[in-house]
Formats: C-alpha cells, sequence, structure tokens
C-alpha cells in the first residue's frame, strides 16, 4: 500500500485535477452570450465540491451547456469538464422534460410517424402557421427548418435494393445509420453502402437498432437512453461476435456510445467500444494498412472546407477524416478554424436557445463565407443543418464526397474485386 | 499515420518549432493535450530579464554569455541569429511585435510593476527605460465591474514612478450583460462580445469621452482581440489619442491570441493537429523512438523521423511530481530532479528560488533527450521541459520555448 | 499614554479565540462592561487550527467520563445555539481488523453512561451509510458527533458580545499587566498595527489566551503549568466522508476524519513542544507521513485524494495544581482564580478544556466574575440563539455565491448588499465569495487583511489556494490608492501564507497548481517585487 499512497489523485471525472486556470472559459461558446450561464468552470468542477457537500448546490442554468465538450478539448489538465456538468444535471435535476423535449429527443419515434407522412409532413412542418404554432405551444424556433423527413428510410431502401447483395462479400461490417441517415437523409447510408461494397466490404444493419440516445441526455432524460443504449449494445454484441466492426456515418452517434453510454448512462460498453467506429476512421486505417485502396475521378474538382464537429473534436479524430479527404486529389482541401456551429442537436431547435445558437455560430458562417467552398465537410449530422441554413453552403458527410468523387469501377479492380 | 516530425506539446514552444519544419517544409503533426501557458501570458515574451540576485538585466546578450553552465542557453549554436529567426516566424504569423535581442524593454504588469522582456505583441504599453517614464499623464481605463484589472494598483506603481495617473471606467450595455453573469466577465468573453465594427466605434468614443484631452497615454486593459490583431488596433487608432493595452489577470487575451494565430499559421502550412489528445506511450527500438501511441487514437500509432517532446513543466503537466517522484508521463524519459527527494522540492518561503522549478528532462548537447541514461537519437525536447532554469527567476519562459525550439528545428534540418 | 476611551471596565477579556469571545459573550449578556482584546485576528491559536469537529463526546466516554458528558451537553447546546456553524453529520467509531473489537462494548456502555447516544452499525450497513469507509472494518458504532466552523462560531460570538455593549480590540497585544498592591486593575496594550500603546483599566482581568496564557500569568507573577502540544492536520481538495470516521480504540494519532464545508479534515499528530516553538510551528514530512498512513486506514481513498495543505495547531494542556511535575494532565476545564490561589485579585485564567466545551467554560469563568462583581445575574447562552443562528424563515437563495454565503452567515447573509452586477460579482470562484460579501466582511467583521478575511468568508481556501481570487479581493479591500502598497504587501503575505500551508504537501496537482501561482503572482503581477515588506508573522499563517 505504501507505494500507492499519493501516487495518483482519483476523482469523478478528474474534478479535482483542475488548477483554476479558467482557459475552458475561454473556449465555451455559450457564457460570452448568455450571461446565465454559469460557464464551465463554475458549472462543473467549482460548483462540484459543493454539490458533494449538499445537492442544493445544483443549479437549473446547467441545462444551458451545449454539451460540446469544448471545454474538455481545451482543459491541459484532462478534467471531464461537460462530463461533470451533465451528470450533474442526471444526478441531481428534479423538472420533468417538457413535451417540447421529449419530442425533440425522441428523434426515432417522431422519424417514425413522419416518414410514412413525409409527403404531407414536409410542407406542414415548414408552413406559416404550423411553424407559428411549434414556436407557440411547442416552443421550437419558427426560424428552424426541420429537415426533411424522407419519404422512404433507410432501412426500406436497403432490404429492397442492397440487403441481398451484401453476402457476396468476402469480409464485412455492420452499420449503425443512426436516425438522421434513416429518417431524414437515406442517401447518406446509400453513399456509405456504395463506398464500402466498392473496397469489398459487405454492409449489414444491427439486429435492432435505437436512437443512440444523445438527444434523450441532452433533454434530461436518461433513464430511457440508457434503456435504448443497452438495446444497442446487445445489437453490437451480436455484431461483433460475427466477427464485425460496427461503422457509423455520425461523430455524434459514435462519441456517444463509445464514451457517454459509460461515463454518463452507467452502461458497461468495455467490451464493446472499440468496436464501434466512424467509417472514415476504418478506411483510413484499412488503407495505411495497405489492405484495401481508393481510386478517384480525375475530373472531380471541388473546394472543400472541413469543420471540426465538436464531438468529433471531443474524440480526437479529426485527423482521420481530413487525411482521408486530402487523399482525393482533385479537392482543393480548406481546414476551418475549429469551433462551435451553435446548433448541439436539439439545442438551437428551441425558442429560447434560437438567438443564442445563431451567435454561437456567427463567427463559423463568416468563415465558411469568406472561404466560399463548394462544400463544407462535417461529421455530424446536426452541424450540417445549422450550416446550411445559416451560411447557405451545401455540408456533406466526407463519406458522401468519397462516394461522389470514387472511381468505382477503378476502385474494385484495384481491390481486386472483378 | 506517417509524418517526418512529430511534435509533443501545442504551446509556444511545440508551434514554434512546428512552424518553423514546416516552412522548411517538413510534413508535420502536433499532438497537444489541451491548451497551453500562453493563457496565462503578458502579452510580452521574456528572454532573460533578472540577473541571479534578481536585478533587471538591461542587455540579455551579455547576461546570456554568463549565464551557468546548466542553462539551455548554452546550448544555442548563435543566439542573436535564433532570436532574429524567432521575430520573424511571429510576423510571418501575423504577430508583430516590438523589441529585440540587444537590449530589454520594460512591459507594465497588471499591479504596476515594470519587468524586463524581450518580445511585446503590438499594442502593449512598454516602457524603453524604467529609470525614465515616457508620460507625464496617464488615463488609466477600466471597463466598469470587470475585475481582473486592478486599476488601484497599477495607478498607485505609476504614481511611484513620478507619473500623474487619473483612473476612469466605462462602458457598454453589451458589455454590462455580461456582468450579470457573477463569475463570467472575464477578458475572453470581454473579447468575444467587442467583435463588430460597431461596437470598436462605440467603445472608442466612450474612452475618448473619459480620457480624450489632457492625457499623453491611455492605458487599456488588454481584453480584445482574441483571432487577430485586427480590433484591437482598430480600437487604438479610433481613440484618437496615444493609446496601449496593459496585461489583464488569466485568460491573457493577448496570449490567446498569439496560441490562435501560431495554430493557424501551423494549419495555413500543412500542418496536422491532433487536438486534446494525450501521448501515453513511446515505442522505442534500441535508441531510435519508433512511434507514439494516443489515448484517443486507440490502434492507430503515429509514425516520424523525428520527435520533439515540448510539454511544458509540472503547471501543464509535460513533468509530473508524486509522492515518490518527479517523472516525465508521456515517454518516460529521464528528469534531472536535482538528486532531490520530495522533503527538500520546495522552499519554505514563497518567494525563494524553489528547487522544482529548475527539475525538467535531461537532454544532450543537442537537445536530445535520454533514457536509462542513453540518448534517444530522433528526440529532442523544448521548451519549459528542461532543466535547468527558473523562468520565475529570471524570467526566460519565452526565450528558452522559442529559441530551443528553433535550435532543434535547425538541428533537425540540418 | 492614553487609556481605551478613558473608561474603566468591569471585566477585561485577554484572546479572541473561541473562549475568549464566548466569555466577552456571556459577561455582555450579564450585562457587565467588557473589553475584549487579541494581539492578532480572531481563531488564530487552537480555535483555529483544529478538525473542526463537534464532538460528541464519545472519543473521551472510556477515558474521561466528565468530558464526555461536558461534551454531549454542549454538543446539543450548540446544535441549537449555534446552528449555522454546525453540520449535523454524525459520525462513525469504527473497529478494524487490528483493533481490539471488545473494545466496543465497553465504548458503547461507556457511551451511554454520559448520556451519548451509541448504535452498533453493522459493517455493511456502516458501509452504505459512509461509503468512504474502510470496508475492512468489523465493527462500527454511530454517534452524534458532527462538523462545526471554529471561525464562524467565534466570529458569531463576538458579534453577539458586541451587540451586547462589548468593545473589541483586534491587533491589541497585552504587554504588561497594571498591578496595584496585590490587585490587578488593568492591562497595557500595544496596538501591533502602529506600535501605539495604551491602558486599558477593569475590575476583573480574565486571561483566555490559550497556551500564551502563560505568558500573561507571568506578566503577572503568576505561574501556570502549561505543556503545549503541537497537532498536524492535512486538509484534502473536497468531501471524501459525509459522516465524522474515527477509530473505536483509545484515542492516539491520526484517527479523525472530519468533513468540513467542502473539505475534509485528518488528524491530529502529537508532539510535546516548548512554549517558545508555539508562535512557528510547521507540519514536517514525518507528520505527513502518519497522517496519510493513519488516515488510509479510516479512508483508503485519502491515498489517492488531492491534499490542499497542512497546518499545525497547538492543545493548551494544563498540569493540574496539585501535581507541579506535569506528569498529570487534566483535559478538563482550569479556572484559576489567581486571588485565591496566588493571592492577586481581579485576575482570572480560564485554560484547559476543549473549543467544544467553550460555552460551559465561559460560563464557568463568568459566574466566577460576577461573583467578583457582587452581579446576581444567571447564565443565558445556553439557550439564546448566536447572531446568524436566529430560528427565522430562511431566505430563499439561488445562485451559488448566495447559497455559499447562507452557509457562512446564517441569517446574517441577509445583510449583505445583492442584486446588482457589481456585488453579485464573484471574488472567489471555487467558494463563492462575492463582491458584496467581501464589503460586508471588511465593515462588520474586523476585517484589515485578506488572511482575516478568509478567516470570515473562505476567500483563498479552495482548491486553488489564491490563484486569482487573491488579487481580486485585494483590489475589492483597497479603498484609496495611499493604501494600494499595504495592500500589495498584504497580497505578496498572503500569497505565501497559502504557501505554507501548501509547501508540506508539494507534490501532484498542488505542485502544479503551485507553479501556476506563482507564475501568475511572480512572473505575470511581479507582486514579490512591488512588496516591500516580505516578512510575514507567524500569526497570520
Amino acid at each position: 500500500m505504501a507505494n500507492e499512497t499519493q501516487t495518483q489523485n482519483v476523482s469523478v471525472n478528474n474534478f479535482e485535477q483542475c488548477l483554476k486556470c479558467s482557459i475552458c472559459t475561454v473556449y465555451c461558446p455559450v457564457s460570452a452570450v448568455s450571461p446565465e450561464y454559469p460557464g464551465p468552470k463554475q458549472a462543473g468542477p467549482d460548483a462540484e465540491r459543493y454539490r458533494m457537500k449538499n445537492k442544493e448546490f445544483f443549479d437549473d442554468a446547467l441545462k444551458m451547456c451545449l454539451n460540446c465538450k469544448r471545454c474538455e478539448v481545451a482543459c491541459p489538465n484532462d478534467v471531464h469538464i461537460g462530463d461533470i456538468i451533465q451528470a450533474a444535471r442526471i444526478k441531481y435535476n428534479t423538472h420533468r422534460p417538457k413535451l417540447r423535449d421529449m419530442m425533440l429527443a425522441n428523434t426515432d419515434f417522431v422519424g417514425t410517424m413522419a416518414s410514412p407522412f413525409a409527403a404531407i409532413a414536409n410542407p406542414i412542418l415548414k408552413l406559416k402557421p404550423m411553424k407559428a404554432i411549434l414556436h407557440g405551444v411547442m416552443a421550437i424556433d419558427k426560424h428552424r427548418t426541420f429537415p426533411d423527413y424522407s419519404s422512404r428510410k433507410f432501412e426500406s431502401w436497403f432490404k429492397k435494393n442492397a440487403a441481398s447483395e451484401q453476402d457476396k462479400f468476402n469480409k464485412h461490417v455492420s452499420y449503425f445509420h443512426g436516425c438522421y441517415v434513416n429518417y431524414n437523409y437515406p442517401q447518406l447510408g446509400i453513399d456509405f453502402v456504395k463506398v464500402m461494397n466498392a473496397v469489398g466490404y459487405g454492409v449489414h444493419l444491427l439486429e435492432k437498432e435505437k436512437c443512440c440516445g444523445v438527444a434523450l441526455i441532452a433533454n434530461g432524460m436518461p433513464k430511457q437512453a440508457k434503456r435504448q443504449g443497452e438495446v444497442n449494445m446487445t445489437s453490437m454484441r451480436k455484431a461483433i461476435a460475427n466477427g464485425h466492426q460496427v461503422l457509423t456515418t455520425s461523430s455524434t452517434c459514435t462519441f456517444t456510445m463509445r464514451d457517454e453510454y459509460d461515463h454518463l448512462l452507467g452502461i458497461d460498453n468495455h467490451d464493446v467500444r472499440d468496436s464501434i467506429s466512424l467509417a472514415t476512421r476504418f478506411l483510413f486505417q484499412l488503407i495505411e494498412k495497405g489492405e484495401i485502396k481508393l481510386a478517384f475521378r480525375e475530373d472531380y474538382h471541388k473546394r472543400v472546407a472541413y469543420h471540426s464537429a465538436c464531438h468529433m473534436e471531443r474524440m480526437g479524430w479529426v485527423p482521420y477524416s481530413t487525411q482521408l479527404l486530402r487523399m482525393i486529389l482533385g479537392i482543393d482541401f480548406v481546414m476551418l478554424e475549429s469551433q462551435c456551429c451553435g446548433i448541439s442537436g436539439t439545442y438551437g431547435f428551441k425558442k429560447e436557445n434560437y438567438e443564442r445558437s445563431q451567435a454561437i455560430g456567427k463567427g463559423l458562417f463568416d468563415q465558411i463565407k469568406e472561404v466560399n467552398p463548394d462544400y463544407v465537410a462535417t461529421d455530424c449530422e446536426t452541424c450540417k443543418w445549422q450550416i446550411e441554413m445559416s451560411a447557405g453552403t451545401p455540408v456533406m458527410n466526407p463519406i458522401s464526397i468519397i462516394a461522389e468523387a470514387l472511381d468505382i469501377e477503378a476502385t474494385r479492380k484495384l481491390n481486386n474485386l472483378d | 499515420m506517417k509524418f517526418d516530425i512529430i511534435i509533443i506539446g501545442g504551446g509556444l514552444s511545440g508551434l514554434t518549432a512546428g512552424i518553423a519544419l514546416a516552412e522548411a517544409g517538413k510534413d508535420v503533426a502536433l499532438v497537444s493535450a489541451g491548451q497551453s501557458s500562453l493563457h496565462f501570458g503578458s502579452g510580452s515574451l521574456d528572454l532573460l530579464g533578472c540577473d541571479e540576485k534578481g536585478n533587471d538585466i538591461y542587455k540579455p546578450l551579455d547576461a546570456i554569455k554568463a549565464v551557468n553552465s546548466k542553462h539551455q542557453y548554452n546550448k544555442l549554436e548563435d543566439v542573436s541569429s535564433l532570436a532574429g529567426v524567432a521575430k520573424q516566424l511571429l510576423e510571418r504569423a501575423g504577430i508583430a511585435t516590438t523589441g529585440n535581442i540587444t537590449s530589454n524593454h520594460w512591459r507594465i504588469t497588471p499591479i504596476g510593476g515594470l519587468m524586463p522582456t524581450w518580445l511585446s505583441m503590438e499594442g502593449m504599453a512598454t516602457i524603453e527605460d524604467p529609470d525614465q517614464m515616457p508620460w507625464r499623464k496617464v488615463a488609466l481605463v477600466n471597463i466598469i465591474n470587470y475585475l481582473d484589472f486592478p486599476t488601484k494598483f497599477l495607478a498607485s506603481g505609476l504614481r511611484d514612478k513620478g507619473v500623474e495617473v487619473d483612473v476612469k471606467a466605462v462602458s457598454l450595455p453589451e458589455l454590462q450583460k455580461l456582468r450579470q453573469s457573477p463569475t463570467e466577465m472575464r477578458s475572453s468573453n470581454i473579447a468575444k462580445v467587442i467583435e463588430s465594427n460597431e461596437l470598436i466605434v462605440k467603445l472608442a468614443e466612450e474612452v475618448y469621452k473619459v480620457a480624450g484631452e489632457g492625457y499623453d497615454m491611455v492605458l487599456l486593459p488588454a481584453v480584445l482581440g482574441m483571432t487577430n490583431s485586427e480590433k484591437s488596433q482598430q480600437l487604438l487608432k479610433l481613440i484618437k489619442v496615444p493609446a496601449r493595452y496593459v496585461a489583464t489577470l488569466p485568460p491573457s487575451v493577448p496570449g490567446v491570441r498569439m496560441q490562435t494565430m501560431l495554430r493557424k499559421r501551423f494549419t495555413a502550412l500543412g500542418g496536422t493537429f491532433f487536438t486534446g489528445d494525450q501521448v501515453t506511450e513511446g515505442l522505442f527500438e534500441d535508441n531510435i523512438l519508433k512511434g507514439v501511441k494516443t489515448a484517443k487514437l486507440d490502434g492507430t500509432t503515429l509514425e516520424a523521423d523525428n520527435f520533439i517532446l515540448a510539454t511544458g513543466s509540472f503547471m501543464s503537466r509535460g513533468l509530473k511530481a508524486d509522492y515518490n517522484r518527479v517523472y516525465e508521463p508521456a515517454l518516460g524519459v529521464d528528469v534531472d530532479d536535482l538528486g532531490l527527494d520530495r522533503k527538500t522540492w520546495a522552499k519554505i518561503d514563497v518567494t525563494d528560488a524553489q528547487p522544482y522549478m529548475e527539475m525538467g528532462v535531461k537532454t544532450d548537447e543537442n537537445l536530445r533527450c535520454m533514457r536509462n541514461g542513453t540518448t534517444i537519437s530522433n528526440l529532442f525536447a523544448v521548451g519549459s521541459i528542461l532543466s535547468g532554469h527558473n523562468s520565475i527567476k529570471r524570467l526566460d519562459a519565452g526565450g528558452v520555448d522559442m529559441l530551443t525550439a528553433l535550435q532543434v528545428a535547425n538541428n533537425i534540418i540540418k | 499614554m492614553t487609556t481605551v476611551n478613558n473608561n474603566h471596565y468591569d471585566v477585561i477579556v485577554i484572546g479572541g479565540g473561541i473562549t475568549g469571545a464566548g466569555t466577552a459573550r456571556d459577561c455582555a449578556m450579564r450585562g457587565l462592561k467588557v473589553l475584549l482584546v487579541e494581539r492578532h485576528d480572531f481563531s488564530t491559536g487552537a480555535t483555529g487550527r483544529n478538525h473542526g469537529l463537534m464532538h460528541s463526546g464519545a472519543r473521551y466516554a472510556v477515558t474521561d467520563h466528565e468530558s464526555a458528558k461536558e461534551c454531549i451537553q454542549e454538543n446539543m447546546i450548540l446544535r441549537k445555539i449555534a446552528k449555522h456553524c454546525v453540520e449535523e453529520t454524525d459520525g462513525l467509531f469504527i473497529t478494524l481488523p487490528e483493533d481490539d473489537i471488545n473494545f466496543q462494548a465497553t465504548f458503547v456502555q461507556k457511551c451511554t453512561e454520559a448520556g451519548i447516544s451509541a448504535e452498533i452499525i453493522d459493517p455493511k450497513q456502516a458501509i452504505l451509510m459512509e461509503p468512504s469507509v474502510n470496508p475492512e472494518l468489523i465493527g462500527a458504532v454511530k454517534v452524534p458527533d458532527a462538523s462545526i466552523d471554529p471561525f464562524r462560531l467565534t466570529m458569531a460570538n463576538v458579534l453577539d458580545a458586541q451587540l451586547h455593549g462589548a468593545e473589541v480590540l483586534v491587533y491589541h497585544e497585552v504587554i504588561d499587566v497594571i498591578i496595584e498592591q496585590d490587585r490587578m486593575v488593568g492591562v497595557k496594550l500595544r496596538n501591533n498595527h502602529n506600535g501605539e500603546t495604551l491602558d486599558a483599566y477593569a475590575t476583573v482581568t480574565v486571561n483566555a489566551a490559550g497556551i500564551w496564557g502563560a505568558l500573561i500569568a507571568q506578566m503577572a507573577g503568576v505561574k501556570i503549568n502549561m505543556f503545549p502540544a503541537k497537532g498536524s492536520l492535512l486538509i484534502f481538495g473536497h468531501r471524501v466522508n459525509h459522516m465524522v470516521i474515527n477509530r473505536c480504540r483509545k484515542p492516539a494519532n491520526a484517527d479523525i476524519l472530519v468533513p468540513d464545508d467542502a473539505v475534509c479534515v485528518i488528524g491530529t499528530t502529537s508532539l510535546r513542544i516548548p512554549i517558545e516553538e508555539c508562535d512557528d510551528m510547521r507540519v514536517t514530512p514525518e507528520e505527513v507521513e502518519e497522517l496519510l498512513a493513519e488516515g488510509m486506514k479510516l479512508a483508503p481513498s485519502l491515498g489517492s485524494t488531492r491534499i490542499l495543505r497542512g497546518y499545525a495547531g497547538v492543545r493548551p494542556l494544563v498540569a493540574s495544581d496539585d501535581d507541579p511535575s506535569g506528569r498529570s494532565i487534566s483535559r478538563g476545564i482550569v479556572t484559576l482564580d489567581h486571588e485565591k490561589r496566588d493571592g492577586l485579585a481581579g485576575f482570572i485564567t480560564i485554560t484547559g478544556g476543549k473549543m467544544m466545551t467553550y460555552r460551559l467554560m465561559a460560563e464557568e469563568v463568568t459566574n466566577l466574575v460576577c461573583q467578583k462583581l457582587n452581579i446576581n445575574k444567571s447564565c443565558e447562552t445556553a439557550t439564546t440563539p448566536l447572531p446568524g443562528s436566529e430560528p427565522k424563515e430562511e431566505t430563499k437563495r439561488f445562485s451559488f455565491s448566495q447559497k455559499a454565503a447562507q452557509g457562512r452567515h446564517g441569517t446574517l447573509n441577509d445583510t449583505i448588499e445583492r442584486g446588482e452586477a457589481a456585488n453579485d460579482a464573484l471574488v472567489c470562484e471555487c467558494e463563492g465569495v462575492s463582491v458584496g460579501e467581501v464589503r460586508y466582511a471588511v465593515t462588520k467583521l474586523h476585517v484589515h487583511n485578506l488572511i482575516n478575511l478568509r478567516r470570515r468568508t473562505r476567500v483563498g481556501m479552495g482548491t486553488c489556494q489564491g490563484e486569482l481570487c487573491a488579487c481580486r479581493a485585494a483590489g475589492v479591500m483597497c479603498n484609496d490608492d495611499k493604501s494600494a502598497q499595504k495592500a500589495i504587501n498584504d497580497l505578496n503575505g498572503f500569497i505565501n501564507e497559502r504557501w505554507k500551508g501548501m509547501q508540506p504537501v508539494a507534490w501532484g496537482d498542488n505542485l502544479a497548481e503551485a507553479q501556476l501561482t506563482a507564475t501568475i503572482y511572480q512572473s505575470l503581477l511581479g507582486v514579490d517585487k512591488l512588496a516591500n515588506e516580505r516578512r510575514i508573522e507567524y500569526y497570520e499563517i
């Protein structure tokens, strides 16, 4: 025991490694625009000591935290500031979520309801009177355009058009498509299947997929998030037992399932975590090992600006996507200065947050306008909504850009598939 | 992933080395575990401010020649030339500075002291000769309710040096909105609020109202311009009378600006930045470092021909001390702990020269690290992690950071 | 030479520790004209340098029945009269495999005899109640221990004394006593801020100066056999435990872990030292080692918890009068009527005892004072709440700093100026101290420097030990330019005072913190170069 004395400083989410240096406050996108928010240092490690003494010290203003984790990325002392704040919300918050928050949080339920009626739902959600109702009754900001609900779910497309082809491949992966691909933007899933097939991988869906739960956590519904997380873990364990990696095309889903499940929800994911990866990372690693090759169209020329989504930054995985994009010779690549776009999932949808959300992202939008790219590339779907709405530039997932730039025939040949 | 050079640590020394090497055409990656100590900076970089007795140094070149044998300045081939390169490197990153290596100038501290320094960012208030204040009458203009700019001390310090000082304060509604938060009226948040041209013009008008006439210098807290110097320079111009900035308590806006601009320069040169990640292990073969593992890139090894350790001292976690020992946590390279045990790391009076301040990694004459007593041929160390200097007592942090980084860049390019 | 207000007092109380403050309060409440004098700040001696433990008395139950009984009685009284200073945590007495479990039965029996509720708890249940406790425990007893803040308690007694007309002089040191024939008629005081001297006269002088009381007695030509016992303690960065944890065995070193405010404290060591050393005590590396080794037996996680600082106090142990050799030490209350004992009228010494029994000590000595003054008024301190603890509906508080200040000042929190941004801005972010609270302390609570301010408000007592707040607080306290240099000296002294506690535990995050603080105060601000007085006195530590 003696030689273990004082060799480590152990505290929940490392809150006591905090040197009170205040660096995190420089990078918080919220505190400068909303003085009601106590800021990461005060809401996190400072107040945590007092909350440990008495739960009365919990402050409802903590719900204003975006959970972007930029404070954690900036912290030189490895304090999990964002986790401290979110964990405090889960532990001490006594308010029940509002109907609006429940609706925003249940991305897959609402998606399931809306998709069959997409032709009706999309125009209705865009109509002024409907927006006024959402704004007034539901407190969803009227400036927001709901992402379109696709008329056909990705899962339906996959079953009809792709599923039967997948067993032909020698190598296989499972795909956690997430709510966004399934309900709003199946094209990204289609692009993913196209790219994976081109390099010799068959794609399979999980036996059962639930929303990763990120929106449930943010909207104060940790119990439901935990239930859904357990379902995902069970499905993933089966896929992993079949030798599959589980890939996603969303940095936020990936981050939630790898890190938040364990840190915030207490889901034991240690046996699954390493097998969950982002598609760009998976591809990069295979290319690096020489196991696959990509060939790109020679006539492809685009100016692409990469935006580091908050959770991508938190995972430390930005270089996987950027190095991959840089392999496309026809791309004029620009790295945008890393800052939060302000949407943070469902946060920016709420009426009370709209202005704040736009103020947070302003610097980024100005930067994009200045760079004036053909596409902004980013690994997060909610950044896509925000940037397309606010900067007017089309936003693509790196996988979609690769799919667009890929010379399929040449790639198949390079990977000995013909 | 493979690069020519991997730098561990993204503060002043790491970025200086990274930029110098990227400018020389190298493929450089930088792994940084959070933001750096530039955030506690003064807006100036010190080279060698004080002698062994604590007296101010006027001519640093002579003093550098006389530093004790353990000081890292002894490992620099040509201090003057490196210092010139450093200034130009900053300039190319868009960071204009005043000052040079032949004579120190003096920065004004937030509580009214004068400290000898080497390079000051444009717009910072500096004094050429500490015995002769250049101003007769100064207006000290704070922002109302901003606590991290102690005007009473600053005024008193200037008065002691024979300057007539009036203390004023101004505000804008946008700024008072910040003060609705008990904690978040911080320098960096003020900088974020005062972003638009419109507000800068308004602020300049407010300052001019209280300090327009009769002052030969207006001093302001350095709370403008986190991403570039445009805004802070614009305000000075708009005030119409000579005006300069004085550093505040942390976070340091000029420091954040320097950090941001250096990083931007590094990325623009094609450098790859691994943000918020920690090197956890080095893969050594014989006396060569082949690659490093990080906390977040599990499954990926970062490989390079050369590596530079630029992770800073204790407060930046480049060094760690526990109950039993002082060690370097990333790669486990040898540390000079001055042969002391825990009971003697720190002295009783805080203003004494603290032994722990001089601890750091051991390096050979080419600034290469050692492991178990053997030199690692492709692993270098730069900046505050180096042993043999006390930057608190000697005021040499900026110089050690930049000059050792440039020396190592030269050593690698050769 | 001047006298205080040209006035004559009924009683002069020497010593601004809890005993002196409590005595001044009791005397004032009985209508006496009181002067309380303190050479430095309140609670700079043993009062401010203990565990902050509100004993149930269980610790003394087996060895000292009388003390145990006093403790539990006072414990119940303090819960009522000083509720803003007390946190009702309860305590555990745990038996470890290396201890004799048979002691537990004796312990419970003796507790019960003394009137202390002592409930045997199943070890598994004890772990549920207090998860930090050593899981290897084989026995546990729950007792009504609690946590108490001695700084607040002392201040509340002083405030109440003042409310009842007492005059208070801090930084006034007794440099001599004035004796006429066989009677002490007053004291000579030196103002420790400006060196001026003055005389104060009283019918009775009460020596409540703790260990330094021996020196006061010496001035009066009487001898008290005191044995200073140094006790060192360590403060951890946050609360590891929520209940007090003690060892169920005969009292020994480092066997109490107390949750205090946002921290927890392990102690103490015990070492006899010469009285000359009482003015400059330091925690030694050996003491740190012992405290850690023993502390980890109570709560193993202390081995991996950040330590903020170490400090040492001195117990004023008194040899019984009938045994001048000093072998028989009384831990009980010692009231010495020097008229009877030494033939010197007008002089009484109150000593021994413990913080827990301060009120009872005050009552005893005040009874004696009243007897000498032929005043027949009964003691009401046991039933009258202290300022801050009045039964009053608490104002609902929302912000972090308001809640934190509520804990520090109780109902007096309402007198802190709030509502305007300028008052609500935080000076100390770790402990939630606002500009308004600093101003309140400066105007109402005898604050002359940053260290005084720290004792009243916890400025600089958080994990960073003053990294930003010290400079902010100095700025708020500095009223005019003339006092700027003094404030800079104060700031420099404060940084050094914080370091004194950090230095014995300077490793890990604490060392990193120290380097950051030095970077800010020395490199960025240059405070050490601007200060023109570097020495700080022990009493400021």
